[in-house]
């Protein structure tokens, strides 16, 4: 049996093929403008890469921003579930997940975990997109970079430059400022992190940075941002392989579970 | 007069402007929308709705004095022959009209309130005189606002809840309040007309414990945004309270009826933090719609402190004046004074009380009391294994959304 988790997130949307024991595929698309084609569309990448037919899927998940508005899933879960479960069942090296980060486009979560896995607690930005992935691609693209660019640029910078993050549209005006002062664009893209990082962390620190601390999310791929984090918190975090599914992967095994209980299709 | 004239009157400044009254139509219009779609409204939910929406041109029978808060009583008004009615705002889109006056971080209901003050047409101008109690720092320079408008009477609050030395105090503050009142109404204060008074607003208090009780006993009885409907139209509208008595009782009778057929599996939550004001429902909407069912509340506008009665043996006029200042003061639950005990304490009383599952904290954004109580209470009912969700908003609609994830994922962890 088969099961598949959609994240339909506010950037981009994923989705997880899982059989009980293997992930079978996992999709990442750009989002379409209504979230109910994103998740037709990123469901049916899914299963052409595993070479499914879509009949072959029992049930699906669906969680995220648009887990509402998708229009279809026989089980809609929040994301904060969903990364708990996802994170906790890849696991890592150094043991158990204990605190898993997640940096959305959008929204950026800090879910803590008891010892059973479950969500013991959990802290969300607040309505403004200071602290998530948004900032960083809001001032990228100020700076005239691509992420990878504005992400490489952070890493080669050495100097330290103080910036705020407590709006992302001011933010902007003072990447204009720093770059008529001719402060380089690498200090630029550090400082850019460091921003973000000092607030993410405080939303750590409050629920508590236990160890293992898995960093999943769109955001886990910027390596800068990994550094930077890893660097104000004082521990190493864990990133997963492919860390922007980890949450398509637990609403997968969020779908899958009923589908092991044998539980009655109606 | 009851304070030297301020040597710096301005004159008042109006916001008249028709788009901005038509958008404060179309939030009301569109919480009745969302109101109309609640499950098991009680057949009789329309006279309090219209009661409240029609509260701005409610017909004039006396004269009418408009309070702030919980702190003013209602019935020195009633005693003085005059219409009360509470105008304070949760419009957002007064929030807009009161940023023509106000600008920088000030609390939502502040603004929105000098926004509805600076409307013509709105209810709080069909006021004679406004009671604006002096309790967090945004209401007492909001009286300074109002009394450019007409006239005002800043109702001072003690800094503590000390009874045994601030109640002689406070009831003389209620005094001067009283000969206030007398010199917009005309009629002085009576014994007898304080003693009525009292029992009017304790039966209305007497209903709305009885609502409490039903909805604690039978959460599907009714929903707690119907439930603040009807408690919010006793407070929001200058119709006299006689005619809401009957309709209320009506309809709580109606609610005490009500068995559910089937288990009711919803996790019961206890609702505390800042006021929820007609006609931003928003926090209370997300939690019904996300599968919750609150029970109770401490909210200021809500069941648990309008359910608080004014007790007293005696009928001496000091007597029903000390019992005013007793539930009206001293047993508030409001953040403005030096420490929370009297909430903290309401709060683990009903959670153990109502079998709550846990508790949502409102912290309406820019209420710097209820937010500098937020990390104590957390870590208070952190240590005692209360599980505690802080809902940090305003009064716009469009972080609803990121409200929805934050009770679902906290309704997770309770099941």
């Amino acid at each position: 049996m088969i099961a598949a988790g959609l994240d339909i997130g506010s950037t981009t949307s994923k989705a997880v093929l899982f059989d009980g024991e293997r992930i079978l595929a996992r999709a990442v698309i750009p989002n379409a403008i209504l979230p109910s084609e994103s998740a037709r569309d990123v469901l049916s990448l899914a299963c052409t890469q595993a070479g499914l037919d879509e009949e072959t899927i029992k049930a699906v998940a669906v969680t995220g921003y648009g887990r509402r508005l998708a229009g279809f899933g026989d089980l809609i879960i929040t994301e904060i579930r969903a990364s708990a479960l996802g994170a906790r069942f890849l696991g890592s090296p150094h043991g158990p997940i204990r605190t898993v980060l997640d940096l959305g486009g959008q929204d950026t979560k800090v879910i803590a975990l008891a010892d059973d896995g479950q969500v013991q607690d959990f802290a969300m930005n607040d309505k403004c997109a200071a602290g998530t992935g948004r900032f960083l691609e809001m001032l990228a693209r100020k700076l005239d970079c691509s992420m990878a660019e504005f992400i490489e640029a952070a890493l080669a910078s050495t100097a330290a430059i103080h910036m705020n993050a407590t709006c992302a549209v001011f933010a902007e005006s003072e990447v204009v400022s720093l770059l008529a002062r001719n402060v380089p664009k690498t200090d630029i893209a550090a400082a850019a992190h460091q921003a973000i990082a000092d607030r993410i962390a405080a939303m750590v620190r409050r629920i508590g940075a236990r160890e293992v601390l898995a960093f999943v999310g769109g955001g886990a791929l910027n390596r800068a941002l990994l550094a930077t984090l890893e660097e104000n918190l004082g521990i190493r975090l864990w990133v997963p392989e492919s860390p922007q599914t980890v949450v398509a992967l637990g609403a997968a095994l969020a779908a899958f579970q009923p589908l092991s209980l044998g539980s009655p299709r109606s | 007069m009851t304070r030297p004239e301020s040597p710096y009157r301005l004159p008042p400044r109006w916001t008249d402007r028709p788009a901005l009254l038509r958008k404060q139509q179309a939030v009301i219009a569109e919480q009745q929308r969302r109101l109309q779609e609640l499950p098991a409204r009680p057949p009789t939910i329309g006279f309090f709705e219209q009661r409240l929406i029609s509260a701005p041109t409610a017909p004039k029978r006396a004269p009418r004095i408009g309070l702030l808060c919980q702190f003013a009583p209602p019935e020195l008004v009633w005693a003085a022959g005059g219409e009360a009615v509470r105008f304070d705002c949760g419009n957002s889109a007064a929030v807009m009209a009161g940023e023509e006056l106000v600008t920088g971080d000030i609390c939502p209901l502040v603004k929105a309130t000098l926004g509805q003050v600076a409307s013509p047409a709105a209810l709080p101008n069909s006021c004679d005189a406004w009671i604006v109690p002096a309790s967090c720092d945004a209401k007492k320079k909001l009286a300074e606002w109002l009394a450019d408008y007409k006239p005002v009477f800043p109702l001072p609050l003690p800094p503590t809840l000390d009874s045994a030395r601030y109640s002689t105090w406070v009831v003389s503050e209620f005094e001067r309040l009283a000969d206030f009142i007398a010199s917009i109404t005309h009629r002085r204060i009576r014994r007898q007309a304080l003693q009525a008074a009292l029992a009017l607003g304790n039966q209305r208090a007497a209903l709305i414990r009885r609502l409490h009780e039903a909805r604690l006993a039978q959460p599907g009885a009714m929903s707690l945004q119907d439930a603040f409907l009807l408690v919010q139209s006793s407070l929001f509208s200058p119709e006299p309270i006689e005619t809401w008595i009957p309709e209320a009782e009506m309809t709580i009778r109606h609610a005490e009826a009500f068995r559910a057929s089937r288990h009711r599996l919803r996790p019961r939550l206890v609702l505390t933090g800042a006021p929820i004001v007609w006609p931003n429902f928003k926090p209370i909407q997300v939690l019904e719609e996300c599968g919750a069912d609150v029970v109770s509340d401490t909210l200021c506008t809500g069941l648990q402190t309008c359910a608080d009665p004014a007790r007293t043996d005696e009928s001496s006029m000091n007597a029903l004046l000390r019992a005013l200042a007793a539930r009206s003061v001293f047993g508030s639950l409001c953040p403005c004074f030096t420490d929370a005990t009297n909430r903290f304490n309401r709060v683990l009383d009903l959670v153990e009380r109502t079998h709550a599952r846990g508790v949502v904290h409102y912290a309406l954004r820019l209420c710097q009391p209820f937010d500098l109580e937020t990390g104590r209470l957390e870590q208070l009912l952190k240590a005692r294994g209360i599980p505690l969700l802080t809902l940090r908003t305003d009064y716009s609609l469009e972080d609803t959304e990121q409200l929805r994830v934050r009770v679902e994922a906290f309704l997770e962890t309770l099941v």
